[in-house]
C-alpha cells in the first residue's frame, strides 16, 4: 500500500463518513448512515500506531521493584491463579414460583379441588435446569388426582425466547387405581411482543402419541400492586387416543381470570374464576360416556416465590 | 447465601433462640418488610460521623474496615464502615507528596479500595482479581504511590457488593500550587443509597423477577396522571402504551433498584436528618459533591441559589453557572454558590426516577431549613431514548449538514494542523446506524441508529424552566497535557437484556470476554455506542477519557466516569500511559457484577508488531 500507514485509520475512517454521500443529506435515509457492522470493534482493532511512546509521556506509574518490561509481561499474562474473579458474572440463581397454589370451588355438586401450577429453575443466564409442574387432586371426597410434571433443560437463544427439551411424568390417579406415562418435551417460552407470556410445549409419548399444549397469560397492572391476570391454556392432540379419550384436533380449553394483589412481588393472594371445557372429538367422546365436558370453578390462592 | 444482615445484633444468642429470631424475622422479612422496626434505645453508632485523615502525612494512616451495626436513618442496619463510619473519613493528600495508607481488613471476607480516579500504579488501583488479589480476612494491606493531580475524588470497595453496605468515602486532594478556584469555606457531599436487604438479595431479585424495585409502572389507575401531565387525549396515552407494549419495553425502567427499598442518603443521613452545611451570606461556599451510590442517579440543584460548576471528575473546568445538574453514579462535581441573604437554602438531591431523595440545608446557623421542593414526575423513556430522532432532539443535525456542505475540509483541517495525524477530533460524525448483526440472547438492541446527545441533559429534565447542566458545557480549564488527535479507534456496544438482567459489552460479559489491549503510549478513541435504554456510567481505571464534548480537542475535559445516555453515540480519547492491567466498567454496581466489565491490559505490543524499544 502506498499511503503511509499512520495515515489509514483517519483514511478508512473518513472513507466510512463520505463514501455515502446521501448520507448527510437524507436526514430519514438511516440505511445510509455508517454502520457498526462495517467500524472496527475491539476484536479487530483497525490500525496500530507504530512506534515509540511519544516524547510528552509522562514517566509511567510503576509497582515498586519492577521494570517497565516485567509490567508489560504482567500485562500480557493471565492473572495469577490465587485472584479471584474481579466479578462474579457467571453465578447460578435458583427460583421456584407458584404462579397458581389454590382451591378451586365448582359451581355444582362436582368436588372442589385443590391445584397448583408451578416453576422452579436453576441455572444461569442462558442455560438453567427447569421444573415445571401443574396438577390438582380432590379436596374433599374421593382420593383422586392427577399431576404432569416436566423436566427440562432451558436455553435462552433470542432475547425473549427459550428453546426448552426433557422429559414430562405424568400420572394420574384414584383411591384404587394408578395410571402414569413418561413423554418426551421440546417446549418454546418467552415473550411475545404486546407481553403475552408464552408458553408451549409439544409432547411425544411413551406410546408414540403426540400432544401439543399452549398457554398464554398477560398481566394487566390496575395499580402498582393489584394485577389482573387473564389466562388461556390450549390443549391440541394430533390423533386418537382412546386410553386418554383424547380426539384429534384440539382437546380442551381452560379460560382462567385472576386478581391478585402483590403484598410483595413474590407474595400475593389472588381470587379468580376457570371456565374450562372440553372440545371437539375429546368433547363428543366425553359427552358419549356421560362425563362432563365443562365445568365453572371459582379460585383462591396465593402466588409465591421464593 | 441470603444471609440476613439486619436482624441479628451483636449480642449473644442461645442457639434456639437465634434459630427462632432468624426464622421469625426471615418470615417478617419476606412477607411484608423492606426495613427493620424503629431502633429504641440503642449504642449503635449513627450513619454519617465521619473524620478526615492525612494520607500524604508522613507517618501516613490506618482504616480499617469492619462490619458494624450502625443507626441509618433512625434504623439499624448491618453496614461495612471504615474507621467506625459510614460514608469513610474524608481522605486528603497533597499533590507532589507519597501517600501512605495502611487498610486492616477486620471482616470476616477478603476487601479492597480503589482510589476511583487516581493515577497510580496498577497494583495499587484496589481491584481484587487485577490489581492484586483482594486483602484477606485479618490481614492488612499497605498502599504507597506518589500523588500526582489534585482535585475531588472518592475511594470505595471493589469487592463483591461492599460499596451497597456502606465502604465508600471522599477523597480531596491538594493542588501542589495555588487552586484556581476561589473559595472561603468547603464541604463534603457525599451521595449514596442504602439498603437494609442484603445486597446479594437485590442482584437475585433483579435477576429473577423483572421490574422488582419499580413501583412506578404504567398502570390502568395513572392514565389518567398521565393525560395530565402530557396533555395528551386518551387514545393517545393508550397508543403509546400498546406501542411500548410492542416492544416489550417499559418506558418507566428508568432505575433498577429504586426508593422501593433504598434509602437515599447525603453524608450518611437522611432527608428528615436534615444535615446543615454553615454558610454566611456572602462567603464563597465549595460543595464537593460526589455520587458514592451503588446505583442511583441524582438531579442536584439548590432552589433559589445558582450554582457555579467548577470542577468535573476532579478536573479544572472553564467555570460554568447552572441551577441543576445531573450526576452519574461515581461521578464528581464541585460546585461554588454563595448565599446572598441571611437564610436557609435546601441542597436538593433528587433521584432519577424520583422514587426518593436526600437533601441538606446551607444556613447560616444549625437547626435552620428551608422548604423542600415538591418532587417532580417521574420521567418517562421516549422514542428517542430508542435512537428514533423526534422533534426537537435532532442535536448535531447542524454538524450533519455542516458535513455535507462543508465537505472533507472540515474533517482534515485537525489532522492538518498535528504532523503527525490520527484521527479528527472536530464534527466528529453524528449517528451511527446499528450493524445488521445483532449480539444475542445477551443484548436487547433497541436503538438502531445511536447519535451524539451531548446536550441532552437527560430523561425528566430540561423542562422545569431552569438550567440544567450537560456534558456540552464542560471544558477544561487549562489545556492538559498529551492531547494529540487519537490515531486507532474502536467501537464499543453497551449492551443488555432488561428482560433477564443481563449486562454486558458487546453482548458478552466479562467471563465470556477477553481482554481488551491498549499499546503503551497510544492516543486511542474509544466511541461507545448505547443499545441499551438505560444510562450507564462508564469508568476506565488508571487513565482519563478526555470526553469528547463538541468543542476543541484542547478543550475536551478529561472524565474518569462518562455517562452513556439511551441510543448515545459516545466519544472519549484515551492516552495509554499507564502499563498494566486495568478494570474498565459500567459504575452501576449490579450491572457491573453482572458482567458489564472488561480487563483492559496496556501492552508494549498489539498483536506482535514491534516498536522500537530504544527510541
Amino acid at each position: 500500500m502506498p499511503m503511509p500507514r499512520t495515515r489509514f485509520t483517519a483514511v478508512v475512517s473518513v472513507v466510512a463518513l463520505f463514501s455515502n454521500p446521501a448520507m448527510s443529506q437524507n436526514e430519514s435515509g438511516t440505511e445510509d448512515m455508517p454502520n457498526t457492522a462495517n467500524l472496527p470493534d475491539h476484536q479487530q482493532s483497525a490500525h496500530h500506531h507504530q512506534g515509540a511512546p511519544p516524547p510528552d509521556l509522562d514517566a509511567p506509574p510503576l509497582p515498586e521493584g519492577m521494570t517497565l518490561d516485567e509490567v508489560f509481561n504482567y500485562a500480557e499474562s493471565e492473572p495469577p491463579a490465587h485472584f479471584p474473579d474481579p466479578v462474579a458474572d457467571d453465578q447460578w440463581f435458583g427460583f421456584v414460583l407458584f404462579d397458581q397454589f389454590e382451591y378451586r370451588m365448582t359451581d355444582d355438586e362436582a368436588p372442589d379441588h385443590l391445584g397448583w401450577e408451578a416453576d422452579a429453575w436453576l441455572g444461569g443466564d442462558i442455560n438453567k435446569f427447569w421444573l415445571k409442574t401443574e396438577g390438582e387432586a380432590i379436596f374433599d371426597g374421593p382420593n383422586e388426582g392427577e399431576s404432569e410434571n416436566d423436566f427440562l433443560y432451558s436455553r435462552l437463544f433470542t432475547p425473549f425466547w427459550s428453546v426448552q427439551t426433557g422429559i414430562q411424568y405424568a400420572n394420574e390417579w384414584t383411591s384404587d387405581d394408578y395410571g402414569d406415562r413418561w413423554s418426551y418435551v421440546l417446549g418454546l417460552q418467552g415473550l411475545t411482543p404486546y407481553q403475552l407470556e408464552l408458553d408451549s410445549s409439544l409432547y411425544v409419548s411413551e406410546d408414540g402419541d403426540l400432544t401439543i399444549e399452549v398457554e398464554g397469560e398477560y398481566d394487566l397492572r390496575i395499580t402498582q400492586r393489584l394485577v389482573l391476570q387473564p389466562r388461556a391454556a390450549l390443549g391440541f392432540a394430533a390423533q386418537d387416543v382412546p386410553e386418554r379419550k383424547l380426539g384429534s384436533g384440539m382437546t380442551s380449553a381452560n379460560l382462567d381470570m385472576r386478581l391478585r394483589y402483590e403484598v410483595k412481588r413474590e407474595f400475593a393472594p389472588y381470587i379468580g374464576v376457570r371456565y374450562q371445557s372440553l372440545v371437539g372429538e375429546t368433547e363428543d367422546i366425553a359427552g358419549a360416556a356421560g362425563d362432563k365436558t365443562e365445568q365453572w370453578m371459582v379460585l383462591a390462592g396465593l402466588r409465591f416465590a421464593f | 447465601m441470603t444471609e440476613q444482615y439486619r436482624f441479628i445484633g451483636s449480642r449473644l444468642f442461645t442457639r434456639r433462640r437465634f434459630l427462632v429470631t432468624t426464622a421469625s424475622s426471615a418470615l417478617a422479612s419476606y412477607m411484608l418488610l423492606n426495613r427493620p422496626a424503629l431502633a429504641v434505645a440503642t449504642d449503635a453508632a449513627r450513619a454519617g460521623n465521619f473524620g478526615e485523615l492525612d494520607a500524604t502525612a508522613a507517618e501516613g494512616i490506618d482504616l480499617y474496615i469492619e462490619n458494624q451495626d450502625l443507626l441509618v436513618d433512625g434504623s439499624i442496619g448491618r453496614a461495612i464502615t471504615i474507621n467506625g463510619s459510614v460514608p469513610g473519613p474524608v481522605i486528603r493528600m497533597t499533590e507532589g507528596k507519597d501517600a501512605l495508607i495502611r487498610v486492616h481488613n477486620r471482616l470476616p471476607e477478603s476487601t479492597s479500595i480503589h482510589w476511583h480516579g487516581i493515577l497510580l500504579p496498577f497494583n495499587m488501583d484496589g481491584v481484587p482479581g487485577i490489581s492484586f488479589a483482594g486483602i484477606p480476612a485479618g490481614e492488612t494491606f499497605t498502599y504507597r504511590f506518589p500523588v500526582r493531580q489534585n482535585g475531588t475524588y472518592w475511594y470505595h470497595s471493589h469487592s463483591g457488593f461492599q460499596e451497597q453496605r456502606g465502604h465508600y468515602g471522599q477523597l480531596i486532594i491538594e493542588p501542589a500550587q495555588n487552586d484556581p478556584v476561589d473559595y472561603d469555606a468547603e464541604y463534603t457531599v457525599v451521595l449514596s443509597d442504602w439498603t437494609f436487604e442484603n445486597p446479594h438479595n437485590v442482584f437475585r431479585n433483579l435477576k429473577t423477577i423483572e421490574g422488582y424495585y419499580n413501583f412506578q409502572r404504567p398502570t390502568l389507575a395513572n392514565i389518567d396522571d398521565q393525560m395530565q401531565a402530557t396533555g395528551m387525549a386518551l387514545g393517545e396515552v393508550i397508543d403509546k402504551r400498546l406501542a411500548w407494549q410492542g416492544m416489550r419495553m417499559d418506558p418507566t425502567d428508568i432505575a433498577d433498584v429504586t426508593g422501593a427499598t433504598y434509602t437515599f442518603l447525603m453524608n450518611g443521613k437522611a432527608a428528615d436528618e436534615n444535615p446543615v452545611f454553615l454558610a454566611q451570606p456572602g462567603q464563597k461556599i465549595r460543595l464537593r459533591i460526589v455520587n458514592a451510590s451503588a446505583q442511583t442517579f441524582y438531579d442536584v440543584r439548590i432552589p433559589g441559589l445558582p450554582m457555579t460548576v467548577v470542577q468535573a471528575d476532579g478536573q479544572n473546568i472553564k467555570p460554568v453557572e447552572t441551577d441543576e445538574f445531573r450526576i452519574a453514579v461515581a461521578e464528581t462535581y464541585d460546585v461554588v454558590v454563595s448565599l446572598p441573604d441571611d437564610r436557609a437554602y435546601t441542597l436538593f438531591a433528587e433521584t432519577m426516577d424520583r422514587s426518593g431523595y436526600a437533601r441538606g440545608t446551607l444556613a447560616p446557623r444549625e437547626g435552620m431549613s428551608a422548604a423542600i421542593p415538591e418532587r417532580r414526575r417521574r420521567p418517562m423513556l421516549t422514542m428517542a431514548d430508542m435512537g428514533m430522532m423526534m422533534n426537537g432532539s435532532m442535536q448535531g443535525m447542524d454538524g450533519m449538514q455542516g458535513m455535507s456542505s462543508g465537505s472533507h475540509r472540515s474533517m482534515e483541517m485537525p489532522m492538518d494542523r498535528h504532523a503527525e495525524g490520527g484521527l479528527p477530533t472536530k464534527n466528529l460524525i453524528e449517528r451511527v446506524k446499528h450493524g445488521p448483526a445483532g449480539h444475542g440472547p445477551a443484548s436487547i438492541t433497541m436503538a438502531q441508529t445511536a447519535y451524539r446527545r451531548l446536550d441532552y441533559p437527560g430523561a425528566g429534565l430540561g423542562d422545569d424552566g431552569w438550567r440544567v447542566l450537560t456534558y456540552s458545557q464542560l471544558r477544561a480549564r487549562e489545556r492538559p497535557p498529551l492531547r494529540r488527535p487519537p490515531t486507532r479507534e474502536f467501537y464499543l456496544h453497551l449492551t443488555g437484556n432488561m428482560h433477564k438482567f443481563i449486562w454486558g459489552f458487546d453482548g458478552k460479559k466479562w467471563s465470556e470476554a477477553d481482554m481488551i489491549r491498549f499499546q503503551y503510549g497510544e492516543r486511542l478513541r474509544i466511541n461507545m455506542i448505547n443499545d441499551t435504554m438505560m444510562s450507564h456510567p462508564i469508568h476506565l481505571h488508571g487513565m482519563w477519557m478526555d470526553l469528547y464534548a463538541g468543542g476543541d480537542l484542547d478543550t475536551n475535559p478529561r472524565k474518569h466516569t462518562v455517562n452513556v445516555q439511551p441510543a448515545e453515540l459516545l466519544t472519549v480519547d484515551v492516552t495509554a500511559d499507564a502499563p498494566g492491567q486495568w478494570a474498565f466498567h459500567c459504575h452501576l454496581l449490579y450491572h457491573m457484577d453482572a458482567g458489564m466489565f472488561r480487563t483492559v491490559a496496556v501492552v508494549r505490543l498489539l498483536e506482535g508488531e514491534s516498536i522500537d524499544a530504544d527510541a
